[in-house]
């Protein structure tokens, strides 16, 4: 693993409505995600993990405190700079698939690249490549509907890195697929995060992903409770 | 790809899409259709004008359309000579005209008698074809007189019927003879109907003293278009002391009037128009609320807020273009056979029509100008109308979105 960080948080505190009924939802976050690292957020519902996570990503802004991604400042983007710096710096996995639905496996993942101006063999190429990776190859030409959940939340993976991103998001991603299908995905992703050093954060209440992750963060009340970093699952 | 998206989601919602198609081919067949009408309505009133009633281009004594009295006539030869010198006349009449009165035993009115030359005036205006009843003017025959349909039946004069005609000689002497039906005319235009008689015009002549002389010449040009102004500037250079005129300057009204249809036209059209706006914002915003989650994740992994409203609009636009070949293929079908067989309005507003100068069959016909027009306005509008659920779309806080 390498100890440049691919993400650092700097006091990030989220306040919701501070205008009408205040709700803090993280207090003070500092937190520092090193290249290659394959990490967990986890803690109870309402804890913040999916608030930090969209902060981080650039989806929602902070009250206070910056995010750093890659040395960009992303805080300081506008909403068109944050959308651009999506695009090519960092990847999306949802708990709930979010593919486009009129479009196939393959199309899903190439419209990625298609935003970033990739030529159309490049695309081809690379996307043969994900569905390989993934181990959806006979399955390019499909839609959305007619795969299962866990053959969708492949399709995601193999789209969030469609851009090559060198961080990689993902809110609950296990949450909908049953076990064998959350295994599946676990090790793709393990594979990805190990030969292509690829950086996951993962935002999970699933003890399927926290029993993988080499790294555990756990928010309670929105504040970092525990940072631990552990020795398992280095491959 | 953003191409293919877009029409991809078009036919998400079958019915929600299909109802907008429709609402684009029906407007765009009521938007043409209505033009088609007016356009038909405009043209018949055109051709009225200047096939039955005035003529492109007419020639007077300069103070006759001030006074119309029998002195202010010209020499017929040096009129003739020159218009039979024109390329491009189809044909044309020269009248004696008198303002008299006509009577007989039930009472009298004030009308316009016109001394005519019959084959000349058929070979402009077609006169023979309106008598409904009795026979056209021929060179035989004692004072024959051809009386408008509204005029006989007010004054009750039947066929055969005997009038007296009394006018001003060109010596401002009262004049008067009796004259015979000899046939009853009806065109499209009641009042002229009822305002203008026709005699020959060697019995009026001989009535007021005219012989050789005329009062008006009416010509007809060839073909569609002819450039009317420029064969009046060359008639004013050959016939000085004469005045010519145009249709649209003898007969401003029927100027006006096409003008007027133009802008009913535009009313028409905008409120089909509008309502068409409304049917596509309706069901763009539908769209678009119902894909709020979607549009999120899109921004969410990087699709701009630019390619995010051009896909909304790109929706829009493709829909409309699909609605608009059956849409003009319906307007085609629709005018081609309306267009032949006409709306006989007749029983509706026939009365009406009539008394405003116009047929009572209608035959709507499509320029092809006014069809570019119908479908840029078309275009135009479902794209104007896409705009607000297009901006709706990308006003979205993604995180929100995808909280849905």
């Amino acid at each position: 693993m390498d100890t440049q960080p691919v993400m650092q948080a700097f006091g990030i505190s989220k306040i919701y409505h501070p205008e009408t009924i205040p709700v803090r939802a993280l207090t003070d976050v500092d937190l520092r995600v090193n290249r290659g690292e394959f990490a967990a957020l986890v803690g109870p519902s309402g804890s913040g993990k999916t608030t930090l996570l969209n902060i981080i990503g650039g989806l929602d802004e902070p009250t206070s405190g910056s995010i750093v991604v890659s040395g960009t400042d992303i805080t300081s983007l506008s909403p068109a700079g944050k959308i651009d710096f999506r695009l090519y710096n960092i990847g999306f996995v949802f708990q709930s698939f979010n593919l486009i639905p009129v479009l196939t496996a393959r199309e899903n993942i190439e419209f990625i690249m298609l935003l970033q101006r990739i030529p159309r063999d490049e695309r081809r190429r690379r996307v043969g490549e994900l569905l390989d990776a993934v181990g959806l190859a006979d399955k390019a030409e499909v839609r959305p509907a007619k795969l299962s959940g866990g053959q969708q939340q492949r399709v995601a993976v193999a789209r969030a890195l469609a851009s090559k991103p060198q961080f990689v998001l993902a809110d609950e991603p296990t949450a909908n697929l049953d076990s064998h299908s959350a295994a599946n995905l676990l090790d793709i992703m393990e594979k990805l995060n190990r030969e292509e050093h690829i950086t996951f954060l993962f935002s999970t209440h699933d003890q399927r992903v926290i029993d993988r992750a080499r790294r555990v963060i756990t928010l309670v009340d929105g504040r970092v409770a525990d940072d631990r970093t552990l020795v398992k699952g280095a491959g | 790809m953003l191409l293919s998206i877009a029409w991809r989601n078009l036919w998400r919602n079958r019915n929600r899409s299909l109802l907008i198609l429709v609402s684009v081919t029906v407007g765009l067949w009521a938007g043409t259709f209505i033009m088609a009408i007016y356009y038909g309505m405009g043209e018949n009133r055109l051709r009225m004008a200047i096939e039955k009633e005035v003529s492109h281009l007419q020639i007077h004594h300069p103070r006759f359309s001030e006074d119309q009295e029998a002195v202010y006539c010209f020499p017929e030869a040096g009129v003739r000579r020159v218009l039979d010198t024109l390329s491009n006349t189809a044909a044309y009449a020269l009248r004696t005209i008198g303002a008299g009165m006509l009577s007989n035993a039930t009472g009298s009115r004030g009308i316009l008698v016109a001394g005519i030359d019959p084959v000349a005036e058929d070979a402009t205006r077609s006169l023979s074809g309106t008598v409904e009843e009795g026979a056209y003017l021929t060179e035989s025959g004692r004072h024959p007189i051809l009386l408008g349909r509204k005029l006989a039946d007010k004054l009750r004069i039947p066929l055969k019927g005997k009038v007296v005609l009394t006018l001003l000689d060109t010596a401002g002497a009262m004049t008067a003879a009796a004259f015979r039906v000899q046939g009853i005319y009806e065109t499209a235009n009641a009042p002229l109907d009822e305002r203008i008689v026709y005699v020959r015009k060697g019995d009026l002549d001989a009535l007021l003293g005219t012989t050789g002389s005329a009062h008006e010449a009416a010509v007809l040009l060839q073909g569609e278009g002819e450039p009317v102004e420029r064969v009046q500037t060359l008639l004013e250079e050959r016939l000085p002391g004469l005045k010519v005129e145009t249709w649209k300057q003898i007969s401003p009204e029927t100027a006006l009037v096409i003008s007027s249809l133009d802008t009913y036209n535009l009313i028409f059209i905008g409120i089909i128009l509008l309502a068409l706006s409304f049917g596509i914002i309706n069901t763009m915003l539908m769209s678009v609320l119902d894909r709020m989650r979607e549009l999120g994740v899109l921004m969410a992994v990087g699709m701009s807020r630019r390619r995010v409203f051009g896909m909304v609009l790109l929706e829009t636009v493709l829909l409309t273009l699909a609605g608009v070949p059956s849409g003009l293929l319906l307007s085609f079908a629709t005018i081609a056979w309306v267009g032949r067989t006409g709306i006989d309005l007749g029983n509706i507003a026939g009365d009406t029509l009539r008394d405003f100068g116009y047929e009572t069959v209608i035959h709507p016909v499509m320029p092809t100008g006014s069809l570019a027009d119908i479908l840029v306005l078309v275009l135009l509008t479902a794209t104007l109308s896409a705009l607000y659920p297009a901006w709706k779309a990308i006003s979205l806080r993604p995180v929100e979105a995808i909280r849905r």
